[in-house]
């Protein structure tokens, strides 16, 4: 079976984390989220990915490739220019990403899946497939119940007994909802939709090709079904994502590394005396990184590959990058080192060089000299504020 | 470097009307409080709501002043916004100052 993930988005919610990275290659504890929702595809058997790329699209193209390694087929639908050996994303929209897709081969040729790259599922796509061909539907739409205080970020839709959907609202007030049941962004389309989405204009599935398909008269239908759904589209919603999973409340999920301690993780080749460090869990530590004596490391944590944590060092509910290196006088809280930027959960951030703190945290393999003041107020820190 | 003062008792509030408190800054800063000081043992409270942005040299400037206070006064940290609160916190420097949410409480702080 086919499958369309849609990647072309630009993920301005999640800056600065999508300033170098696409959002469906932001990783939730170590893995891209994008690779949850390949994996997930391939056990329900869906084995031909297509996915649109843009923004950043190199960084998702390399890491899948072929896909072989994932054990499926995949393949990319750019959309966008290299300008001056520079890519400029250009994105058409979801529908109109698809249909380009189906003006070059057809690739859509019976009933596909599309879902967002930038949402962790675990929905039962066989139990989505039944409900579609039951009701012969050409558009079905895996829909949730949400708070209603909630209703105002999302497409809202509204159901008969049947499941089939009577009305739309995109981002209604709180007030004005017709229900608190929404759009995740799931879908099983028939090719038959293609007819509905015109060539090489920008298009959107929510709020152009469904509207569309009603106008013209065709039954699309609604499915509500229990899963887990961990939507990374803000910097908030990242945080939560990453502490819901290490406090193992995503059924399915397994801690990559080994668990050295209870509800402590690691990779391999990491420095560390356990007797010498106080840490609380749940942590995971990428390997090759190295923890001094006397640190502090209080979960939910994730510490990447390669980072030195000094001695000494004091990190609560953090999640630093590969190759951060944290500074015995630091003491962070809450805050998420990545892309050299100090992130709040809230999505505000400090850059590290314009602040001038790589005495508190830099990239591991930055060797150039701290300047006089920053090693002078170092350790004037370290004299005065660190017991 | 532009300073509002204002005598609360024996005391003085000093609030800082940059919005940022950096390299550029921080000699004039420095000089601007110190002028206070030299003029007779008195304790301050350093009032930062308005300054959104400070860097190493800001808080080294700040710590500085810190070490210069004469003994029995003291110096008083308030209304630090966001991005200047999360600094401190990063550098532990919220455990050397006295830091408080308000100019009251600040004041309150060093009338106890």
């Amino acid at each position: 079976m086919k499958a369309m993930i849609l990647a072309a988005g630009k993920g301005t919610r999640v800056r600065p984390i999508t300033h170098v990275l696409p959002k469906p290659m932001i990783p939730l504890v170590r893995k891209p989220v994008m690779e949850f929702l390949v994996e997930h595809l391939k056990a329900h058997g869906i084995n031909k990915i297509m996915v649109n790329t843009s923004h950043l699209a190199p960084v998702i193209e390399e890491y899948f490739r072929d896909g072989d390694r994932f054990g499926v087929q995949m393949a990319y639908s750019f959309e966008g220019d290299l300008i001056g050996g520079q890519i400029e994303g250009k994105a058409i929209g979801s529908a109109g990403g698809m249909k380009k897709i189906q003006d070059f081969s057809g690739f859509f040729d019976e009933t596909f899946v599309v879902l967002c790259g930038d949402a962790l599922v675990d929905v039962d796509f066989a139990e989505v497939l039944r409900f579609h061909r039951e009701r012969k539907s050409i558009a079905t739409l895996v829909l949730r119940d949400v708070p209603p205080d909630d209703v105002s970020k999302y497409g809202v839709v509204q159901t008969d007994a049947s499941g089939r959907i009577v009305r739309f609202q995109e981002k209604p007030a709180r007030d004005q909802a017709v229900s608190s049941t929404i759009n995740t962004g799931i879908y099983v389309f028939e090719p038959e939709i293609f007819q509905y989405i015109p060539s090489g204009v920008e298009f959107d599935i929510g709020g152009q090709l469904l509207p569309e398909l009603v106008r013209n008269g065709q039954s699309i239908y609604g499915v509500t079904l229990p899963f887990a759904w961990l939507d990374i589209g803000s910097v908030p919603d990242y945080w939560e994502a990453t502490s819901l999973l290490l406090r193992g409340k995503v059924a399915g999920f397994t801690m990559p590394g080994n668990e050295v301690r209870p509800g402590v993780h690691c990779g391999i080749n990491v420095q560390i005396a356990w007797d010498r460090v106080h840490i609380e869990g749940p942590v995971y530590i990428g390997s090759s990184t190295s923890v001094g004596d006397g640190a502090t490391i209080i979960g939910p944590t994730v510490i990447g590959s390669g980072c030195v944590i000094q001695p000494g060092a004091e990190l609560r509910e953090c999640i630093l990058a590969d190759y951060t290196r944290i500074s015995s006088v630091a003491a962070l809280e809450q805050k998420l080192i990545f892309g050299s930027k100090c992130i709040d959960p809230s999505g505000r951030y400090l850059d590290i060089e314009e602040s001038q703190i790589r005495w508190l945290m830099d990239d591991a393999r930055n060797k150039e000299n701290l300047s006089e003041s920053e090693l002078l107020l170092f350790e004037e820190v370290k004299n005065l504020a660190v017991s | 470097m532009k300073l509002a003062q204002r005598k609360v008792g024996s005391n003085i509030v000093l609030e800082v009307l940059e919005a940022r408190l950096g390299a550029d800054k921080v000699e004039a800063f420095k000089d601007a409080v110190g002028r206070h000081l030299a003029a007779g043992p008195v304790s301050i409270v350093l009032d930062l709501s308005k300054v959104e942005f400070i860097d190493s040299s800001g808080l080294g400037a700040i710590l500085s002043i810190l070490k210069r206070m004469p003994k029995g006064c003291e110096l008083v940290l308030c209304a630090t916004t966001d991005p200047v609160t999360s600094m401190f916190k990063l550098t532990r420097l919220d455990r050397v100052f006295t830091m408080k949410k308000t100019v009251d409480e600040a004041v309150s702080a060093l009338s106890l």
